[in-house]
C-alpha cells in the first residue's frame, strides 16, 4: 500500500481543478496534518508504582517482583529474587506477621494474596548456591543469633566481609529457637538455615557472651552490629507476687523449647495479650494443661497476631476480655488470681484505648500455674556506658548505626516492631551502612548510601545494582486498580491441622502444593506495574498506544494523544496516572 | 490481535469516543484486503476528510445508501472475478460502517433490502443512540426517556431491536457487541469474517461521552455497565441458533447505569423504576426463553 | 450455447435498451421495477438466465438503492446498466448527484413518464428534465433503432478520458418504449472493437490502491471539483459529436451527434423538439413545405451538455424558432425555451422564440395540431404579436 503518494483535497493548500485528481477521492494516508496532541489537557503517562505489599514489608522483599516469577511457574528464580532481600523464606514464611497480606489491594476484592503460604512454598526452591561479591577484606562482628543478627550476618557475607557471630547462649537462633514454639516453627528449619549459613562462611560462636567486661574482644573487628534482643522480661505492678509464683513467658517458652521439662498443673493462667502470650497459652494446652488468657482490652486491640488468636480459640485456649489482675495469692492447691473487669476509654499515646476499671466487677481466677506475658525489654545493661541512654532501647538512626562510629544495631534491642521480619530488615539495613561505612566513603551511615532509602525495608538490589530507580512515588491503591478485568477465584489454601490433630507440637500449617502455589501466584495483579494486558492499547481511540514497544513506559504516541484518559481508567493494575500538560 | 493499525491517529474525532476503537478493531480483524462502506455518521469522517487516518479503502454515498453499497461492491467483485479481472480465489472483504441513523432510520429499506436478499458483507452499526453527529438527536434507537436536543423531555418511544428484527431476515449471522467487551467483539467479527458469504449484522453498543453527557475517561466502565445491568445484551444468532455470549451474573441495577449519565438526569424515580421493570422482562424473556421468543418472530 | 445473432429484430424501445445493454457487455444491473421501464429489466433478466448476457442483476428494494448500489458496482470497476421512470428516478435524485460527482460512467435508459400527482403513466419530459442539474449527460431518442445505438455510443461517450460521466439515454414511455419495430442489431464482435472494456483509473475501490471515494471538503474545494464536472460537459460536445461520426462510420447509422437537423438550409421557421415530437416535426415540415412554407426542424438529442452554439450555427439563418416542450418548470415557463433563450440573448442576430408546452402526462399533440399551431404562429410572427412567453395547448378552458 503506497502511503507515501498522498493526494486529495488539503486544507490550505489550494491546488488548481486541473491538479485536483477527479472523482472527489483522496489517495493515501495520513499525511500528519492534524496533531491532535494539542488537544490534550492531561496526558496520560505510564509508570512503574510502587505496590502497597513490597512497600510495606519490613524486610524489603520485592514482592510483587517474585510473585511474577511465581505466576510463570519459575520458582527457583523467584527464589533467587526473594533471597536477594531476604534470607530466610522457610522461616517468615511459618512466622512472619505478614503486614504485605494486610496492605494487599486483593483483600477488597476476594481476599489478600496469600504471600506468606508462598514465601514458605518457594523455601523448597533456594538454589545451591548463592552468588556473593568476592571478599573485601572486612571483618564485621555481630552480636546475638536472632534474626536480626543472622540476617545482618547473610548479607555482610553477600557484600564480602567476613563474619563471626556471637551468641550467648549454647544454641544458635535467638528467639527462633528459644521463644516460638515448634508448632508455629520446627526447630529444625532454624537448623536449616543456621547451616546454610555456615555454607556462606559465617563463622559461629555459640556460648560466647559478650559484655562489658568482654568487649574488647570486639577490638579486631572494623564493625560490630548488636543484635541482643529485648530478653528482659517487663515487670507487672501486681500485688502480692512476692509471695507467689510466676513464670515469665519468656522463660516457660525457653525452657519447653529446649526439651526441658515443665510442670504446669492442670490449669495455667496467662496475663497479657501479645504472641508471647498466646504462644504460653497454645504450648500450655500442649502440655496438657487448661490455658485462660487475661487481657485487660478487647480483642481488636491485642497486640497478638488476629490469627494466633484464631488459632488459639480454635484449640479451645479461653480468653478473658476487658479484664486486668489486680491481686494474687495462694489459693487452695494453686493460685488465686483477683481481677477486675474494664472499660475502654480515650486512646493513649499509642492509639489504643485505656482500660479503667468498673466498681464492682471483682472476680477471681484460679489456677496452678501463672504466666506473665506483659512485654520483653532489651538488657542493656551488658553494654559499655558509651553506648547506654536513659531510654530502655539502645538508640540508633535510620540506618542502624548508634552514635559510636563502627557500632551498629537491630532487632529487638531498638525501638521497632517485635517482628521477626522487622528484625530481618534491620539486619539488612545495619549491613548495608556496615559496607557503606567500611569502605570508607562516609561513617555511620548518615549520609543515604545510593539505593537505600528511608522505609520500613530496604532494598539489597537498589543498595548494589541501582535497579529501583525507575519506581515513582506513589503506591497503588485498590481504588486505583480496575477490578472489572479480575476474576473471582477460589484458590486452594495451605492446609491447617484440625483441631483434633494438634495435641503434640506438630507445625500446625502445611504447605502449598505447586498447583496451588500457581493458583495463588496467579491471583496477584501485579499492582503498579504494567501487565501487558494491552487495555491501554486495545482502548486507545486514537491509536496512540503502541503495544509492541519493549519498554512499557514508551507506549504512548504522544503526538495524536487527546488525553481521553480511557487508558488510565482501563489499566488494571493502576500503572498510568493523567498528568497535567505544561 | 495484529500489531499494525489500519485506522490511524491524526483524526478529529471527539476525545474518547468509541468509535476509533470501534474502526481499529473492525479493520484490524478484516484486515488490508477489504474495501468498506459508509453510511454518515460521526466515524465516517476520519477516513473521508482528507488526509484520511483509514488505511483501507471506502466509499460512502448518501446517509441512506450504506448497505445499497455493500451490495454494488460485492456483486461487481463477483463478475469481476468471475471475468477473469479479479482473482478468482481473492478473499476480499466487504463491510460497511453505519450509525443508528443510517441503520435504522433512513437506511432501513435499504438495510432490509441488503439482508433479504442476502447480498455478501459485514454490516456494523455503530449505535451511540441518537443523530450525534448533527448534534444529539433522538433516532429510533434512542432509548425510552433519554433527552436529545429533538426529545427535551425524554423520548417516548422505546428503542427499536433492530438485532431481532436483522434476525428474523434469516440472515446467516446476527450479532450484538459492545465497546466494553472487545474479545466478544472480535471474535464476533472474526466468525462474521470467515463465513462463506452471505449478510452478517453485528450492532456495536457505542457509549458517547459527548452526547450521553458523561466524562470520556469512563467510556468503556459505561459500556460494561450497559451490559451488566441488562440495558444491552450481548448474543448472536448463527444461521437460526439463538446463543447469550455474555451473561451477567448478577446483573446490577439500572439505576447505576442511568445515574452516570446526564441523558438521563431529568427521569424521576418512577420512570427509572420503569425502565428496571422494562430491562428486567426482557431480559426474563432472553434468559433461557430466547430460543422461544426468536422462534415465536421466525413463524 | 452460442446463438448465431439475428440482424434483425422486432424490438420495443424498452427491449431495444436491454440489448444495447447486452450488446455493450454490461456486468452489474441494479433494477428496479415502475412502469413504464419494467420490460428493460424483464428482458435483462432473462437474457442473464439463457446466458446470454454475463452480468450480476441485483433485485435492489428502491431506486434509491439502486443507484447507490450502481455507485458501488461501478465504483469496484464494473460496467453498470440501469433504467428507471418518473417516481423512480425522482426517488434516486439525491444519489444521482452522487454519480457525476464521483465521474462514474454509468448508463441509464429513462423510460420517461410524467411526475405525480396526480398519478399518471404517461409520458412526457419531466422526470428526466427535473434531474438536468445532476450532472448527468441527457440523450433524447426517438426509437428502438436509436435507442440500441445510442446505448452504445453512451458509453464510449461516458467512459471517455476527458468525460468520465453519467448517460441518460431518454425516451418517452408508452409510445416508444412498448412499441415494437424492425431493429438491427450490430454484431457483437464489431461492438466489442467499438467498445473497449471499462478500464478505470480515476476511482476505483482496490485493496492494492488505497483510495477514499467521496471525500469531505470545507470552503476551498467545492468549486474546483464542480468545474471539473463542467469541464467534462464541456469535453462531452465534442466527445458525443465524434462517437456519432465514428458509429456511422463503423454501423452505418448516424444520428447528428448533438442535433439533428431536418431541412434547414433554407428554412426561415423551424420547429424545435426532443423526442417523439422530432418525428411529428419532420413530417410537418414536408407538409408545410408542400404548402410554401420555409420550414425546417431541429431534433434536440442532446439536452446536456446543452449545444447552445450549435443550436445557434444552426438557426442563424432562421426568423423563427418555435420551441416545442414535454415538460414545465413551474412558476417560469418551457425548459428548453429558457436554455435556448439564455444562449440566444446575447446574439445580435437572434430568431424569434415562441415557446409551447403540449403533450404533457400523454395527451395526444397530433401532426394537424402542430401544423396548425406552426401555421398560427407563423402569423403571428408576422404582425409582431409574438412575446416567447410559454403556452400551453390543449389545457381545457385555456384559449
Amino acid at each position: 500500500m503506497d502511503t507515501t503518494r498522498a493526494c486529495g483535497p488539503l486544507p490550505g493548500a489550494f491546488c488548481t481543478y486541473k491538479e485536483l485528481p477527479i472523482g472527489s477521492t483522496s489517495i493515501g494516508v495520513h499525511a500528519d496534518v492534524i496533531r491532535t496532541g494539542l488537544w490534550r489537557l492531561l496526558r496520560p503517562v505510564i509508570k512503574l508504582k510502587k505496590s502497597p505489599c513490597s512497600e510495606g514489608c519490613p524486610a524489603g522483599v520485592d514482592i510483587r517482583g517474585v510473585l511474577a516469577l511465581m505466576r510463570k511457574g519459575l520458582f527457583e528464580e523467584a527464589c533467587s529474587l526473594y533471597l536477594k532481600e531476604n534470607p530466610f523464606p522457610a522461616l517468615c514464611g511459618r512466622v512472619c506477621f505478614h503486614p504485605c497480606e494486610g496492605t494487599c489491594n486483593l483483600k477488597e476484592w476476594d481476599g489478600a494474596v496469600a504471600i506468606n503460604a508462598l514465601e514458605r512454598f518457594l523455601a523448597d526452591f533456594a538454589p545451591l548456591q548463592q552468588p556473593h561479591y568476592p571478599p573485601h577484606g572486612g571483618r564485621a562482628a555481630v552480636v546475638g543469633s536472632g534474626p536480626a543478627g543472622l540476617s545482618c550476618a547473610y548479607f555482610l557475607r553477600l557484600l564480602g566481609h567476613s563474619v563471626t557471630v556471637f551468641e550467648s547462649r549454647q544454641v544458635v537462633g535467638g528467639l527462633l529457637r528459644t521463644g516460638i514454639p515448634s508448632y508455629r516453627l520446627p526447630k529444625e528449619i532454624v537448623d536449616q538455615e543456621v547451616t546454610k549459613l555456615q555454607g556462606l562462611g559465617v563463622e559461629f560462636r555459640p556460648g560466647h557472651t559478650v559484655t562489658v567486661d568482654t568487649w574488647s574482644e570486639l577490638e579486631p573487628f572494623d564493625a560490630v552490629f548488636l543484635a541482643l534482643g529485648s530478653g528482659k522480661n517487663r515487670d507487672l505492678p501486681l500485688a502480692g507476687l512476692e509471695s507467689s509464683e510466676i513464670v515469665p513467658a519468656l522463660e516457660f517458652l525457653e525452657a519447653v523449647n529446649l526439651g526441658r521439662r515443665v510442670n504446669l498443673g492442670r490449669s495455667v493462667a496467662v496475663i497479657g495479650g501479645g504472641n508471647a502470650a498466646i504462644d504460653a497459652a497454645r504450648t500450655a494446652l500442649r502440655l496438657g494443661s487448661r490455658a485462660t488468657v487475661i487481657y485487660r482490652r478487647s480483642r481488636e486491640e491485642m497486640p497478638a497476631f488476629s490469627s494466633e488468636v484464631t488459632d488459639a480459640l480454635e484449640e479451645g485456649v479461653e480468653i478473658l476480655y476487658l479484664a486486668s489482675p489486680v491481686r494474687i495469692t495462694k489459693g487452695g492447691p494453686g493460685q488465686r488470681i483477683e481481677c477486675i473487669k474494664n472499660r475502654l476509654g480515650e486512646p493513649d499515646k499509642d492509639g489504643r484505648r485505656l482500660p479503667s476499671p468498673i466498681e464492682g466487677t471483682d472476680f477471681a481466677i484460679e489456677a496452678d500455674s501463672v504466666i506473665v506475658a506483659v512485654g520483653e525489654l532489651p538488657d542493656l545493661t551488658a553494654l559499655p556506658q558509651v553506648l547506654r541512654t536513659n531510654g530502655p532501647y539502645l538508640p540508633v538512626d535510620e540506618f542502624g548505626s548508634t552514635h559510636h562510629p563502627g557500632v551498629f544495631a537491630g532487632g529487638d534491642i531498638t525501638d521497632q516492631p517485635h517482628t521477626v521480619a522487622h528484625a530481618i530488615g534491620s539486619g539488612k539495613k545495619a549491613a548495608l551502612a556496615i559496607d557503606y561505612f567500611l569502605r570508607g566513603r562516609q561513617s555511620g551511615g548518615r549520609e543515604a548510601a545510593p539505593g537505600m532509602r528511608n522505609r520500613p525495608g530496604v532494598s539489597f538490589r537498589g543498595y548494589t545494582e541501582g535497579k529501583l530507580a525507575e519506581e515513582g512515588e506513589s503506591v497503588v491503591t485498590f481504588s486505583g486498580l480496575n477490578p472489572a478485568y479480575f476474576t473471582h477465584t477460589e484458590p486452594s489454601m495451605r492446609p491447617k491441622l484440625p483441631v483434633e490433630a494438634r495435641s503434640g507440637f506438630a507445625e500446625v500449617y502445611g504447605n502449598l502444593s505447586p498447583e496451588g502455589a500457581l493458583e495463588q501466584a496467579s491471583r496477584c495483579v501485579s499492582c503498579g506495574q504494567c501487565c501487558q494486558c494491552n487495555n491501554c492499547a486495545v482502548f486507545c481511540p486514537d491509536a496512540s498506544v503502541h503495544s509492541e514497544k519493549a519498554s512499557p513506559f514508551e507506549r504512548i504516541d504522544y503526538q495524536y494523544c487527546k488525553g481521553c484518559g480511557i487508558c488510565e481508567n482501563e489499566c488494571p493494575v493502576g500503572a498510568i496516572d493523567m498528568e497535567r500538560e505544561e | 490481535m495484529p500489531g499494525e493499525e489500519f485506522f490511524k491517529g491524526g483524526h478529529t474525532l471527539c476525545p474518547g469516543c468509541p468509535g476509533g476503537i470501534l474502526w481499529r478493531l473492525i479493520t484490524k480483524v478484516m484486515g488490508p484486503n477489504s474495501i468498506t462502506t459508509m453510511g454518515s455518521t460521526c466515524i465516517s469522517l476520519p477516513p473521508a476528510v482528507f488526509p484520511s487516518v483509514l488505511d483501507l479503502p471506502s466509499i460512502s454515498l448518501s446517509m441512506a445508501s450504506p448497505a445499497a453499497l455493500i451490495s454494488g461492491v460485492s456483486a461487481a467483485l463477483k463478475v469481476l472475478r468471475r471475468k477473469g479481472r479479479r482473482p478468482g480465489n481473492e478473499r476480499t472483504n466487504v463491510f460497511c460502517v453505519a450509525g443508528d441513523g443510517g441503520t435504522a432510520d433512513i437506511g432501513f429499506a435499504g438495510l432490509s433490502g441488503a439482508a433479504e436478499r442476502n447480498d455478501d458483507g459485514v454490516y456494523f452499526c455503530f449505535d451511540n443512540e441518537a443523530y450525534m453527529n448533527t448534534g444529539i438527536q433522538r433516532s429510533s434507537l434512542t432509548p425510552e426517556g433519554t433527552w436529545t436536543t429533538s426529545t427535551l423531555q425524554g423520548k417516548l418511544q422505546p428503542k427499536k431491536d433492530v438485532p431481532m428484527i436483522m434476525a428474523a431476515h434469516g440472515i446467516p449471522y446476527v450479532a450484538t457487541a459492545s465497546i466494553g467487551f472487545p474479545d466478544d467483539f472480535i471474535r464476533k467479527a472474526e466468525k462474521a469474517r470467515d463465513m462463506a458469504g452471505g449478510f452478517r449484522y453485528i450492532h456495536v453498543h457505542s457509549p458517547c461521552p459527548t452526547g450521553w453527557r458523561f466524562p470520556e475517561n469512563q467510556m468503556v466502565e459505561i459500556a460494561r455497565l450497559a451490559v451488566e445491568c441488562g440495558m444491552w445484551r450481548l448474543y448472536e444468532v448463527e444461521n437460526g441458533v439463538w446463543r447469550i455470549t455474555h451473561d451477567p451474573e448478577p446483573r446490577r441495577p439500572v439505576a447505576e447505569y442511568l445515574s452516570r449519565q446526564g441523558r438521563f438526569h431529568h427521569l424521576s424515580p418512577e420512570e427509572r423504576l420503569h425502565i428496571q421493570a422494562v430491562v428486567d422482562r426482557a431480559c426474563g424473556i432472553r434468559d433461557g426463553k430466547g430460543e422461544e421468543h426468536y422462534t415465536k418472530i421466525k413463524k | 450455447m452460442k446463438q448465431k445473432e439475428p440482424l434483425r429484430m422486432m424490438l420495443t424501445g424498452n427491449y431495444a435498451a436491454a440489448y444495447g445493454a447486452k450488446l455493450a457487455r454490461v456486468e452489474a444491473i441494479p433494477v428496479y421495477p415502475i412502469t413504464p421501464q419494467t420490460t428493460v429489466m424483464e428482458k435483462l433478466i432473462e437474457l442473464i438466465s439463457k446466458g446470454e448476457l454475463d452480468a450480476e442483476y441485483l433485485p435492489m428494494e428502491s431506486e434509491h438503492s439502486v443507484m447507490a448500489a450502481a455507485i458501488a458496482a461501478e465504483a469496484t470497476g464494473a460496467r453498470v446498466f440501469t433504467a428507471s421512470s418518473s417516481q423512480g428516478i425522482a426517488y434516486m435524485h439525491e444519489n444521482l448527484f452522487g454519480a457525476s460527482g464521483l465521474r462514474l460512467p454509468i448508463v441509464m435508459a429513462m423510460a420517461n413518464r410524467s411526475l405525480s400527482p396526480p398519478i399518471s403513466i404517461y409520458p412526457d419530459h419531466s422526470d428526466s428534465l427535473a434531474q438536468r442539474d445532476t450532472g448527468w449527460i441527457q440523450y433524447y431518442v426517438e426509437n428502438a433503432q436509436e435507442i440500441i445505438d445510442t446505448v452504445i455510443q453512451a458509453y464510449r461517450v461516458a467512459e471517455h478520458e476527458n468525460v468520465l460521466l453519467p448517460v441518460a439515454v431518454c425516451y418517452e414511455g408508452l409510445i416508444i418504449s412498448h412499441f415494437l419495430e424492425p431493429v438491427e442489431l450490430p454484431p457483437q464482435s464489431a461492438v466489442d472493437a467499438f467498445l473497449p472494456r471499462y478500464q478505470p483509473k480515476h476511482v476505483v475501490l482496490d485493496p492494492e490502491n488505497v483510495m477514499h471515494v467521496n471525500v469531505t471538503v470545507n470552503d476551498e474545494y467545492l468549486m474546483e471539483y464542480r468545474y471539473q464536472q463542467q469541464e467534462a460537459m464541456e469535453n462531452a460536445r465534442v466527445v458525443i459529436r465524434d462517437v456519432d461520426e465514428e458509429y456511422a462510420a463503423t454501423f452505418g447509422r448516424s444520428y447528428g451527434g448533438l442535433l439533428d437537423p431536418y431541412r434547414i438550409d433554407d428554412a426561415e421557421v423551424a420547429i424545435l423538439s426532443m423526442g417523439s415530437n422530432a418525428g411529428l416535426a419532420r413530417r410537418a415540415v414536408d407538409e408545410l413545405r408542400e404548402q410554401g412554407l420555409l420550414l425546417g426542424s431541429i431534433k434536440l438529442r442532446v439536452f446536456r451538455p446543452f449545444p447552445g452554439e450549435e443550436l445557434r450555427q444552426a438557426t442563424r439563418n432562421l426568423k423563427l424558432l418555435i420551441i416545442l416542450e414535454r415538460a414545465v418548470s413551474l412558476g417560469s415557463g418551457g425548459i428548453l425555451h429558457a436554455e435556448v433563450a439564455g444562449r440566444f440573448y446575447s446574439h445580435s442576430t437572434r430568431p424569434v422564440l415562441a415557446n409551447y408546452v403540449v403533450g404533457l402526462g400523454g395527451r395526444t399533440f397530433s401532426l394537424s395540431d402542430l401544423k396548425a399551431l406552426t401555421l398560427k404562429t407563423v402569423a403571428e410572427m408576422k404582425s409582431g404579436t409574438v412575446d416567447g412567453a410559454t403556452r400551453w395547448i390543449g389545457v381545457r378552458g385555456l384559449a
